[in-house]
């Protein structure tokens, strides 16, 4: 799995915020544009792009895009 | 896999039952303004649903979809020889509601009546076991009812759920009829591990009510619950049916080797439209052939499926036969898919409480 093309899939799920305010350190429940919605969003694209699904706890123990990534890569291998 | 086939059995009739006050989630006081109200309608498909009073229950939308289903199919209530009631929001926590059904609807003491407990997977289940036990032949005639009363099981006060859930009760009937009747073909799935994705945590034998369990209490920011009052786990839900109800239609498709392109209706649980929208492409159905009633009644739980088939299928199926397959996927978390075939259904329709 590679963190860059991650990154890339996450921003893309975002319509308002800049794709260059994505980076691995990126605090994305802090975006204005995050809400429960884009959660969804995010488990539909993690699921399409790497066939795994994540949970709830997940995203709500993840701070970072660094940190999801983590948790996706670990459950894929 | 567990997969069953039933001879013998076919749909006869139809009816649903909704109440008459709705909700409309444009207006409603939960969010900040419209154009919050919009994002949700736009990403779920839900605009609006149907909710009954603080004294209505299901069982009393079920009388009215009863009756009028025996009417339109010249059934006296004596005629019937098995009625199955699925809903979680039963009247009491003892008896079984359809014991108290059957002396509301005059069924006979000879009746076989009970209740199945299922969540959004019910119709399907249900058909089966109603199904099943007719297909032997001595049950001629059954109602199988699918009804649910969301909106007093969960808090009003939790935004993450009171846009989505209504409230509606269906009947179906449902005849022996070797002559006329196609094979109805079944998979079943179920995953417990998932439990606590749909669950109301108190009230039940393992966690009973105590008083603290019904204290309202913020639980996130701007969602309230009490402990007796059902939490869907938004996240965990939709992880949950992206990936299963497909794989079960998929299952299907190949066990009982349907052609995808003789399919005339594809019958899903009205979740919400993001969902339900990837379920169709999964199993590439075109959208002409999958009807959806959530945008008007939203996730009505196991009556989704016959509620669609009333409000939005209704001059198809009453006429010639159709091909139809169905998937009811939620709470348990279980699911269930299925394939028959439906024509010359005596349809009722939709009747307001």
């Amino acid at each position: 799995m590679n963190l860059q093309e991650f990154i890339e899939n996450f921003a893309g799920q975002f319509d308002e915020t800049d794709p260059e305010e994505f980076s691995a350190e990126t605090k994305f429940k802090d975006l204005e544009e995050w809400s429960s919605l884009m959660a969804l969003s995010i488990i539909a694209m993690v699921d399409d792009e790497y066939d795994v699904i994540i949970k709830g706890n997940d995203i709500i123990s993840s701070d970072t895009i660094q940190d999801l990534f983590s948790i996706v890569e670990k459950r894929k291998s | 896999m567990s997969q069953l086939t039933i001879n013998n059995v076919r749909i006869a009739g139809m009816s649903a039952c909704v109440p008459t006050t709705v909700e409309d989630n444009r207006t409603l006081p939960i969010y900040k303004d419209e154009n919050d109200a919009l994002k949700v309608i736009a990403s779920t498909g839900i605009e609006r649903h149907h909710k009954v009073d603080d004294n209505t229950t299901a069982s009393d939308l079920t009388v009215k979809a009863v009756e009028a289903l025996l009417d339109k199919m010249g059934w006296e209530p004596q005629d019937v020889d098995c009625f199955a009631y699925v809903c979680t929001s039963r009247d009491y926590i003892a008896p079984q509601t359809a014991c108290i059904l059957q002396d509301r609807l005059k069924l006979r003491n000879d009746c076989c009546v009970f209740d199945l407990p299922f969540g959004c997977s019910g119709w399907v289940y249900g058909m089966s076991i109603v199904g099943s036990m007719m297909s032997h032949g001595t049950l001629k005639r059954a109602i199988l009812v699918a009804a649910e009363t969301n909106t007093r099981n969960r808090n009003p006060r939790d935004t993450a759920v009171r846009p989505l859930f209504g409230d509606a009760a269906t009947a179906t009937a449902l005849e022996y009829d070797p002559e006329h009747a196609r094979p109805m073909n079944f998979m079943y799935g179920v995953d417990g591990s998932g439990y606590d994705a749909v669950w109301a945590p108190f009230g039940g034998i393992r966690q009973p009510v105590t008083p603290e369990a019904l204290e309202e209490k913020e639980v996130s920011p701007g969602v309230f619950r009490r402990g007796v009052d059902m939490i869907v786990n938004g996240m965990d839900v939709f992880g949950f049916a992206i990936k299963q109800p497909p794989r079960s239609l998929k299952e299907l498709i190949a066990t009982f080797e349907i052609d995808v392109e003789s399919v005339d209706l594809l019958l899903l649980h009205q979740a919400n439209k993001f969902i339900d929208e990837k379920i169709r492409k999964a199993v590439k159905i075109p959208a002409e052939k999958t009807p959806y009633c959530l945008e008007e009644y939203g996730n009505v739980t196991s009556a989704s499926i016959p509620l669609t088939m009333v409000t939005r299928c209704s001059e198809q199926l009453a006429g010639a036969e159709k091909h139809c397959i169905a998937c009811g996927f939620g709470v348990g978390l279980a699911w269930a898919s299925m394939e028959f075939y439906a024509g010359d259904v005596k349809m009722v329709d939709v009747i307001d409480y």
